[in-house]
């Protein structure tokens, strides 16, 4: 596995609660500020982070993630743009392991392809891809790039996918295996209820050796609270984005802004 | 690992780029259909809608005053006549009886021109289910009459905000909704989008082709037409009337897509003309994006064209040279709408009058030929656009 995948998944099963793993879009606010954010989740606690490359169609997402995909896009984000804050990120010694979130098309067609794209994005210092338009079927172009470049590929699991489903996601990831605890799409509350946590147990059952994270409303400590024990990370995104983009200012307001929220998540206690 | 068990691609095209969120519903759907299309009784009861309901066969129409103006021999295949005015009512039948089938008792879709969410308001209070049709508000706003027509028929529209505001963001928008609502069915109205739908939408429309073909023999065209010609937005009803001819090499099959405006980048809807391989709503096939991949802006006079992708199975046609397809701009789409109207008593769909605008530029190229044209829908939805364009020449 991808040394800092790895680190991450071992710090998250470490501390009891489950590593915190923020989602960013990328661009959102401006570079200066996402840059800005990344430092300062990381010293909040954050042990990954999954960075969002906008997209002009982004259909798994609800109306938050949807609105800074515009913004960002607006402000002229592009694809290798969003590799070179990658490369600043790194440059500047950021240590977090940085999972691009990307939707296929501008993979294909923004970055040059499947395989272009997982060299581009080690060639940064990234560690891996989540594309959540890309099944497991149609991924084995980019599972074989990334597999020679020790990056990792993550894949989804929902409570209405079959356990053949799950185990098969789980083996075609490296580094996590996204499991989504409700339907629908980014943004909206999940309830971390007896229900869902019997499901990511059993999700853990056929998963094997791959490490899970959670998410899709992961928004308050009380959530961290009830996942521990369940999952390896808990990935929050939309709770986040709303937070930093409500948050005027400067990047170092943004900044602040973005640790406060990430280090209240990591200081979740276990029950 | 619980995957499909039809072929997914069109060569390299198709496919099912869909988060897992969805995938579950995709094979259910497939699972469905399979089952459904291999039962008699599925069959028959399809049948006897397709005649007693919705009218067919419609007929293959001898165009003889227009055929002799533009010195060629011209086929019209009526969808124009088919009930509700437009070809998508065979999809959203056979989609509907598929839906009610599997026990669902909700009806998502999306529409463009308006024509799809008539189609499927229309089945829906046929077939006793509820409807919620997604629709880009600047859609609503031009295609005013068939949004009434929806609600008449008992169905909830509801206005898309988000992008364009047209087709591509109200199917984004509908698949949203499928994700948190997986007790419906998502009654796609195009040949595109993930695996099944792309295989599955063509096959309810095959009736097209597979009627006019026969229609074209028994009316003595001869034995096959030279040229096969529809418009093409997502491209069903194209897909529906090609079908029929693509293993007879001698029929040159020829989609039409909206030339819009002019050839910059969201002036028009061509895909051949500034497209690229790329993903959009699960599907690989030729879709508008920028360098940088992002979707990008659409124009055409008709709302049922205005779409930044291609149904696979078309991207595929023409890959392998079976296929081609052309533009007509705005201006020649309404001149061909004037000449049927003019000519042969017909008001055609602007998106149909697409076909007709380019055989129009393009008559000298088919001079003596025999040309079957598939009229898509009928063009009383248009008025509103083409009467203060075309004033009183039509």
């Amino acid at each position: 596995m991808n040394p800092r995948l790895q680190a991450a998944v071992e710090a998250g099963r470490k501390g009891g609660c489950p590593g915190i793993a923020p989602y960013l879009t990328a661009g959102d606010g401006g570079v200066g500020r996402t840059l800005a954010a990344l430092h300062a989740i990381e010293k909040a606690g954050a042990v990954c982070v999954e960075l969002g490359l906008p997209f002009s169609d982004p259909l798994a997402d609800g109306p938050v993630l949807q609105a800074a995909a515009e913004r960002s896009l607006e402000g002229g984000m592009t694809p290798t743009r969003t590799l070179d804050l990658i490369q600043r990120y790194r440059q500047e010694g950021g240590q977090m392991a940085v999972m691009l979130f990307s939707y296929t098309n501008p993979l294909f067609v923004g970055l040059g392809g499947l395989r272009a794209s997982a060299e581009r994005l080690a060639a940064v210092g990234g560690d891996g891809f989540v594309v959540p338009d890309l099944p497991p079927e149609l991924a084995g172009e980019l599972q074989d790039a990334c597999e020679e470049l020790d990056l990792g590929t993550v894949f989804f699991a929902t409570p209405r996918s079959s356990p053949a489903r799950i185990r098969a996601a789980a083996e075609a990831s490296s580094g996590f295996l996204y499991c989504v605890g409700r339907v629908g799409v980014t943004g909206q509350r999940t309830h971390f209820d007896a229900e869902v946590l019997r499901w990511l147990d059993q999700v853990r059952d056929l998963a094997g050796s791959t490490p899970l994270a959670v998410g899709f409303g992961v928004a308050t400590p009380g959530d961290i609270t009830a996942l521990t024990g369940h999952t390896d990370l808990a990935i929050s995104g939309s709770a986040l984005v709303q937070h930093l983009h409500r948050t005027k200012g400067t990047d170092q307001d943004g900044a602040q802004a973005a640790f406060d929220f990430v280090a209240a998540l990591c200081g979740a206690q276990p029950d | 690992m619980s995957t499909f068990q039809l072929p997914t691609h069109f060569g390299r095209f198709g496919g099912c780029y869909a988060p897992e969120t969805l995938m579950p519903a995709l094979l259910e759907l497939e699972a469905a259909y399979i089952e459904a299309t291999g039962d008699g009784a599925f069959e028959q009861e399809l049948q006897r809608l397709r005649r007693d309901f919705a009218g067919r066969a419609t007929p293959l129409f001898h165009a003889r005053r227009l055929s002799q103006e533009w010195g060629l021999d011209l086929w019209i295949k009526r969808e124009d006549l088919l009930h509700t005015g437009a070809h998508k009512l065979n999809n959203a039948l056979g989609q509907a009886l598929l839906a009610k089938r599997m026990g669902k008792t909700r009806i998502l879709a999306e529409t463009g021109a308006g024509q799809h969410g008539v189609a499927s308001a229309t089945v829906c209070a046929l077939l006793g289910l509820e409807c919620v049709v997604y629709m880009g508000e600047v859609d609503m706003q031009r295609q005013r009459p068939n949004v009434e027509r929806m609600h008449l028929l008992g169905a909830r529209v509801e206005p898309v905000k988000s992008g364009q505001r047209t087709l591509k963001d109200a199917v984004n928008e509908a698949l949203r909704a499928w994700v948190s609502d997986p007790d419906a069915h998502y009654l796609l109205g195009s040949a595109l989008g993930p695996h099944p739908f792309p295989t599955m939408v063509a096959a309810f429309h095959q009736v097209i082709g597979d009627e006019a073909k026969e229609q074209f023999q028994a009316q003595g065209g001869g034995s096959l037409p030279d040229l096969a010609v529809a418009c093409v937005g997502g491209g069903s009803n194209a897909i529906g009337l090609f079908r029929a001819f693509v293993p007879h090499d001698s029929v040159t099959l020829v989609g039409v897509e909206a030339g819009g405006r002019g050839s910059e980048p969201g002036e028009h809807a061509a895909r051949w003309l500034g497209g690229q391989e790329g993903v959009l709503h699960g599907c690989r096939t030729l879709v508008l994006s920028d360098e940088h991949g992002q979707i990008q802006g659409t124009h055409s006079i008709s709302a049922g064209l205005d779409y930044p992708a291609v149904g696979p199975e078309h991207a595929h046609l023409a890959d392998i040279g079976r296929a081609r397809y052309e533009t007509a701009r705005d201006d020649e789409a309404l001149e061909g709408f004037a000449a049927l109207a003019r000519l042969e008593g017909i008001l055609p769909a602007l998106e149909s009058s697409h076909a007709l605008g380019w055989l129009m530029s393009h008559r000298e190229e088919w001079r003596g030929k025999q040309v079957v044209l598939g009229l898509s829908g009928r063009g009383d939805k248009d008025l509103d656009t083409v009467l203060p364009l075309l004033g009183g020449q039509a």
